[in-house]
């Protein structure tokens, strides 16, 4: 069974407590709230794969809680706790998306059936998306773009290491293009006739990943009715990616390194030894020392694997990157929906520059896709991105007093119309001050 | 055992209805899978196991809290056993309960007589014990449940599964335990 994050929201401390010290006992990873209004403040700052919900609580309720949480997230599973007697809000919660629920005290076996029901049901769904993933990797997104700094930096890196033949660890934040880089590595090496394999560890339960990664003997267990080579054989000859290596197990780690030392390994079921030659590439969007730290994560893996290591930058790191981002991406998506837009906006790409793209490029490519669909003339306007709304804007801290100043100037010219003489009275400043600002930003009204 | 040797104590509470050589038989076989020497102390009497009034059966957690403060020097972990049903708030009833990563856990014979006749299969029944036994134990090492089925560490979810499960470690969890004693030596 695999391990999940599970929120408890319960108002008594003594059921809130129970149930994380046996779901801990389980390998998975607990935390608590005591009311609907901490578990909403919780889920905005973390992404968990289960909630637990009591039903009834003081202030708001495990339904309030539900509905709130499933209109954010509708991929997290909420599984409902209730008293006996209350089974008609039970109901009433399940027609409101929850995945099931237990009535308290339940007995300790059903509590571990549904939990690793949902972990089964979300991991095939990862694994589906992580395949349609790999499937726009391929017909759209085949190489890296940028000419800022940052990322010719990663260009030459990915260069040096290619000719190498070291474990490699790529490190970035979701959407950063980790996945690209190693490709990179792989179309650039000595093995790049080789095959590239990867590996999502994260979309698989433990059980799964084992046999998807060691493959398994004919009669292994129930399903095993033929023999089934694993990726690591193969990836014979060529480079095995590990994505989302951060999220595998202790066990899993542990069997990981034994090949990563020996390079020879069992099939599930099997007794003869099975060597295999491939390149390995690891990526993680987690803090692996922190985890290290705190013990979810092995030293002496870690240390096999780190061998050359780089960062990818997140896209508010190299931001002057956007407008050929963008270009990029119009031009594919334009070509495979046969639309006639041939740019982007002024305003939108002001938008665009001001946005700080927490999904990096990923989201900037999700983002101009959807801005193709719904465009109705010949230019993306800033209305057409989904960026463009209250709720997208993150609180600039991280902005200049120049970025701030043109953000305001734009929004404040905009607001008016482009009437100078009001927008200068707003601003708190006179006429010629203003048209110098606008001299010196660069700010153009559209056309 | 000198004086500053770290051992583990086992816990008997009240009259467990076995006799002494099989407790001396279940610290044997924890030294094996933890490699501590063991030591019988009854810390704590059945008067001191308040059922739950509506429940009748008595609260796990709280025990373990009086054990771990109840440790004698220098024994570096507890395991009790009681006859009593025990659960915790959530769940109808457990077979045990462990400070995950601490110093005491407690194990309940009350349902390991489960499709057995005690008189007719003692080993059956003494075998389970012992498996209850290293397994609390195992958490109190930081060792969570493990998906292989033969694994002392796996979570049984029938009394079938626990007579199924050998009395030992499998090599995820003996390397995880190592890692963890080496830890806790260098902490």
């Amino acid at each position: 069974m695999g391990h999940a994050k599970i929120l408890i929201v319960d108002d008594e401390l003594i059921m809130r407590e129970s149930l994380a010290g046996w779901l801990q006992r389980d390998g998975h990873e607990t935390d608590t709230a005591a009311s609907g209004e901490e578990a909403l403040e919780k889920v905005k700052d973390t992404r968990f794969d289960i909630l637990l919900v009591d039903i009834k609580m003081e202030g708001m309720s495990g339904l309030d809680v539900l509905k709130q949480v499933k209109e954010n997230d509708p991929d997290v599973a909420v599984v409902m706790i209730t008293a006996y007697g209350s089974i008609a809000s039970a109901i009433e919660a399940m027609k409101n998306g929850a995945y099931d629920y237990l009535l308290k005290p339940f007995d300790p076996n059903e509590l571990g059936v549904i939990i690793e029901k949902i972990i089964e049901h979300q991991a095939q769904r990862r694994e589906t998306l992580f395949l349609r993933e790999q499937y726009k990797d391929r017909t759209r997104f085949e190489s890296m773009i940028g000419q800022s700094e940052a990322l010719q930096k990663i260009f030459d890196l990915i260069e040096d290491v290619a000719s190498t033949d070291s474990t490699v660890l790529i490190t970035g934040e979701t959407g950063t293009g980790k996945g690209l880089a190693a490709r990179a590595i792989h179309t650039q090496s000595a093995r790049c006739l080789g095959p590239f394999v990867v590996v999502n560890c994260g979309a698989f339960p433990e059980h799964l990943l084992e046999s998807e990664l060691f493959g398994y003997q004919k009669g292994a267990f129930t399903d095993a009715k033929t023999t089934k080579k694993g990726r690591l054989e193969l990836a014979h000859g060529g480079t095995l990616f590990l994505d989302e290596i951060g999220t595998i197990s202790m066990r899993m780690q542990i069997d990981l390194l034994r090949v990563l030392e020996d390079r020879i390994f069992y099939r599930v079921g099997g007794t003869q030894p099975i060597e295999a030659d491939f390149r390995v590439i690891a990526a993680t969007n987690r803090n692996i020392e922190q985890a290290i730290k705190e013990g979810a994560f092995r030293e002496d893996f870690f240390y096999r694997l780190n061998v050359i290591s780089f960062t990818m930058p997140p896209l508010r790191e190299h931001k002057e990157d956007i407008p050929l981002l963008a270009e990029h991406f119009l031009r594919r998506f334009t070509q495979e929906t046969n639309k006639p837009i041939d740019q982007v906006s002024r305003e939108a790409m002001d938008e665009m520059m001001l946005y700080d793209w927490p999904g990096n490029v990923r989201e900037l490519e999700n983002a101009i896709e959807r801005a193709v669909v719904v465009a109705k003339g010949r230019r993306i306007l800033p209305q057409d991105l989904p960026i463009f709304r209250p709720e997208y804007r993150t609180p600039p801290a991280n902005k200049s007093l120049q970025e701030m100043e043109r953000a305001h100037l734009l929004t404040v010219l905009k607001e008016n119309e482009w009437n100078i003489l009001k927008s200068a009275r707003i601003l708190g400043i006179d006429r010629s001050t203003l048209y110098n600002k606008i001299r010196r930003y660069r700010i153009r009204k559209p056309s | 055992m000198g004086p500053s040797e770290l051992t583990i104590v086992i816990s008997p509470i009240g009259d467990l209805g076995l006799d002494g050589a099989f407790l001396a038989w279940v610290g044997t076989e924890v030294q094996k899978v933890f490699g501590f020497p063991t030591q019988v102390v009854p810390l704590l009497d059945e008067a001191d196991l308040v059922p739950d009034p509506l429940r009748g059966q008595v609260h796990s957690t709280p025990i373990l809290e009086k054990l771990a403060a109840l440790l004698p020097s220098p024994a570096i972990k507890v395991l009790a056993i009681t006859r009593v049903d025990l659960f915790i708030p959530v769940l109808t009833h457990v077979y045990g309960e462990a400070q995950l990563g601490g110093k005491a856990c407690i194990i309940s014979t009350y349902r390991l007589e489960e499709g057995i006749c005690i008189n007719a299969s003692p080993k059956t029944y003494q075998c389970r014990i012992l498996k209850e036994a290293i397994h609390e134990l195992g958490h109190t090492f930081n060792l969570r449940h493990c998906p292989e089925h033969t694994c002392i560490m796996h979570y049984c979810r029938s009394i079938r599964d626990v007579d199924r499960k050998l009395e030992r470690l499998c090599r995820y969890c003996r390397i995880l335990l190592e890692d963890e004693i080496k830890r806790q030596d260098n902490s």
